[in-house]
């Protein structure tokens, strides 16, 4: 259910762009037997929850032949969607980058006894985020950029007819037609004055079938574009949320093996947390909300969508979130924290949630999605005041949980307010500090608006002058 | 596009260059022959930068002209559909405007201008917009695309477009800018 933002991008791009490419070797060019359309989108969401990964790791946990993987990426590296590294290694390198990996909260089953003191060409591969971003922007525009010059035969050649003897000429003919007496073109028999296809005289008298067909195409056209807007939308309220965040950056696969590593050099296993932490989400710079977002309530459930969506069922990120995640989310609550305050919880979301069941479906997806974000941020927050709290005493529980409770009821108001829950999110997963935090945006936003002020003067005094 | 090609002629040459500087003689007549002239599968052949290999001659009879076999290599331009080219604008009308990139000649129709650049007749006639801050007129230097070319055995002509993004007046005639 933690789905980073940059991730349901790749998500959604995955299934806008790349659900029906099928990628063929050569071999395999011939035969239908491998109709492997759909894999693209397996591996790029599996992707999606690693950072650098090693491709023989990655073909395993798929469930994939290595050579089938490799093919894919391969034209994906292609696509620049994905950064690929090759390296020799030994075992001993091989492990490097299975404790980066491990430090990393990546999780892989390492078999070290396995591995022999053989050099082999590992490869390794990562998406390439910053690049993804430009890559569909791109493809979004070169795609209504086609269809808009379609639309408007820009790159159509201009004919012109005389209305006399109804001869028609090309821009082609250009050169023959130019008169030195007028600004007009002139036809080569009768001299008569040229007229541009597209007045009116032309379109009366010349409206026949190929006018016909001009016109089936141009629906057509118009056709294509409302459902491109259409379906395009979803992707594109997701690239204009991931615009503002800053990218993260896994770096060459080196740095990143450094990175990792460096924090699990320190020895315990809580620097190599606080590292992971400071680079998944505290520390801004690297990824406000990639893969390591590992919050501690990770359901029963959880792991299971996980696997689903591993064989390729997709959607599974857009979907409703169904009633049996939210109760067993609950439960857990409920299990660690007593029956408290339970009940007035569980009003308190319904609530919320049929809220969101008036606004329109895509709306709701997203709400959905924020919310979700939203709970699992405000549970786990709970849950460390919960520890905090049993920890040191149990008498004032109640008061403490009250306190709690108010601050679930205004998240879930901000994100309704705003929208986007990016900033507000990031905001609050700042340890300390979060009151030293606020001033600082607001100076900054004053220090804005008058400068907008004065470049506004300065573009009247320019135009003045 | 330029290229550089290696193509080959045959050239006859008069009785009287034979002698010491006959090669000489040969490469002269060839670049004047060739250099400036557009052939439609190549293009235009913009210079002879050197020479492969001259053959064997072979005397005309009745003549005494001898024919030379002789391959040389050459830079050619030929302009593609899809190309940017910078051109220099040479005619402006209401039909729209001719410019040239080097030797090809380029028309642009007023439908493929901007919209609103708008046709002013008068002494120097041009297209300018509405704010008067972009004028194209003789000698002005445009940035093009080229949409369609004409190629004949001697002659290559292309259409244009200014009706896109980066395209457009690059610099005034009177180089103000």
């Amino acid at each position: 259910v933690r789905w980073s933002v940059r991730g349901r991008l790749v998500r959604l791009t995955a299934r806008a762009f790349y659900d029906d490419i099928s990628i063929k070797g050569d071999t395999q060019a011939k035969t239908s037997r491998g109709d492997n359309r759909g894999m693209a989108v397996v591996v790029l969401d599996g992707l999606t929850r690693r950072q650098w990964v090693r491709e023989e790791d990655l073909a395993k946990s798929l469930k994939l032949h290595s050579k089938q993987l490799r093919r894919v990426l391969r034209f994906f590296e292609e696509e620049k969607l994905v950064t690929r590294d090759h390296r020799k290694e030994s075992a001993k390198g091989a492990k490097i980058y299975s404790a980066a990996a491990a430090a990393a909260g990546d999780g892989q089953p390492t078999k070290e006894g396995e591995e022999k003191v053989k050099l082999h060409t590992h490869s390794y591969c990562c998406l390439d985020y910053a690049q993804i971003c430009d890559v569909v922007r791109y493809r979004i525009h070169r795609m209504k950029k086609t269809l808009k010059d379609e639309l408007d035969s820009r790159n159509t050649v201009q004919h012109y007819i005389c209305p006399n003897c109804k001869k028609r000429y090309s821009a082609f003919d250009a050169l023959q037609l130019i008169s030195y007496t007028d600004e007009y073109f002139h036809c080569e028999n009768c001299n008569g004055e040229l007229l541009a296809e597209s007045d009116k005289l032309s379109s009366e008298e010349m409206g026949d079938g190929d006018d016909n067909a001009r016109k089936r195409r141009r629906e057509k056209l118009n056709d294509m574009q409302q459902r491109i807007d259409e379906q395009l939308k979803p992707l594109q309220a997701q690239l204009k949320r991931v615009k503002d965040l800053p990218a993260p950056e896994f770096g060459s696969l080196q740095s990143w093996e450094r990175l990792n590593l460096g924090a699990f050099a320190h020895g315990d296993s809580a620097a190599a947390e606080a590292a992971r932490n400071a680079q998944g989400q505290y520390n801004g710079t690297p990824m406000p909300y990639l893969g390591d977002t590992k919050v501690d309530v990770e359901l029963a459930g959880s792991g299971v969508k996980a696997e689903g969506d591993e064989s390729g069922r997709d959607g599974s990120a857009l979907k409703v979130l169904p009633p049996w995640m939210v109760r067993e989310g609950m439960n857990l609550t409920k299990e660690q924290r007593g029956e408290s305050s339970n009940t007035s919880k569980g009003d308190e979301k319904s609530e919320v949630k049929d809220e969101k069941k008036q606004d329109s479906k895509e709306d709701e997806k997203s709400l959905q999605d924020e919310y979700l974000k939203a709970y699992y941020e405000a549970l786990k927050k709970r849950q460390e005041e919960e520890d905090a709290k049993r920890m040191q005493q149990e008498g004032q529980a109640f008061s403490s949980e009250i306190h709690s409770e108010r601050q679930v009821g205004m998240k879930a108001k901000r994100e309704d307010e705003n929208g986007e829950d990016e900033g507000v999110e990031w905001e609050e997963e700042q340890p300390a500090g979060n009151t030293s935090e606020e001033p600082y945006k607001f100076v900054d936003l004053n220090a804005e608006a008058p400068e907008s002020g004065d470049d506004e003067e300065d573009e009247i005094d320019w135009e003045e002058g | 596009m330029f290229f550089h090609i290696v193509l080959e002629r045959n050239m006859q040459l008069h009785p009287r260059h034979f002698g010491p500087h006959l090669r000489d003689k040969l490469v002269a007549k060839l670049m004047k022959d060739v250099e400036g002239t557009c052939s439609g599968r190549h293009g235009f052949v913009v210079a002879i930068t050197g020479v492969e290999d001259i053959g064997k001659g072979l005397i005309r009879e009745g003549t005494g002209f001898v024919t030379f076999p002789v391959k040389y290599q050459c830079v050619v331009f030929r302009p593609f559909k899809g190309e940017i080219l910078e051109a220099v604008v040479t005619m402006v009308n209401k039909m729209g405007f001719f410019a040239e990139a080097g030797p090809v000649q380029i028309f642009v129709s007023n439908h493929l201008i901007p919209d609103d650049m708008e046709f002013q007749s008068g002494d120097v006639p041009n297209y300018t917009t509405s704010d008067g801050s972009v004028k194209i007129q003789k000698e002005s230097e445009v940035r093009l695309k080229i949409i369609g070319t004409r190629v004949d055995a001697t002659e290559i002509f292309c259409i244009g477009t200014i009706k896109d993004d980066f395209l457009g007046v690059i610099s005034d005639p009177g180089g103000a800018l």
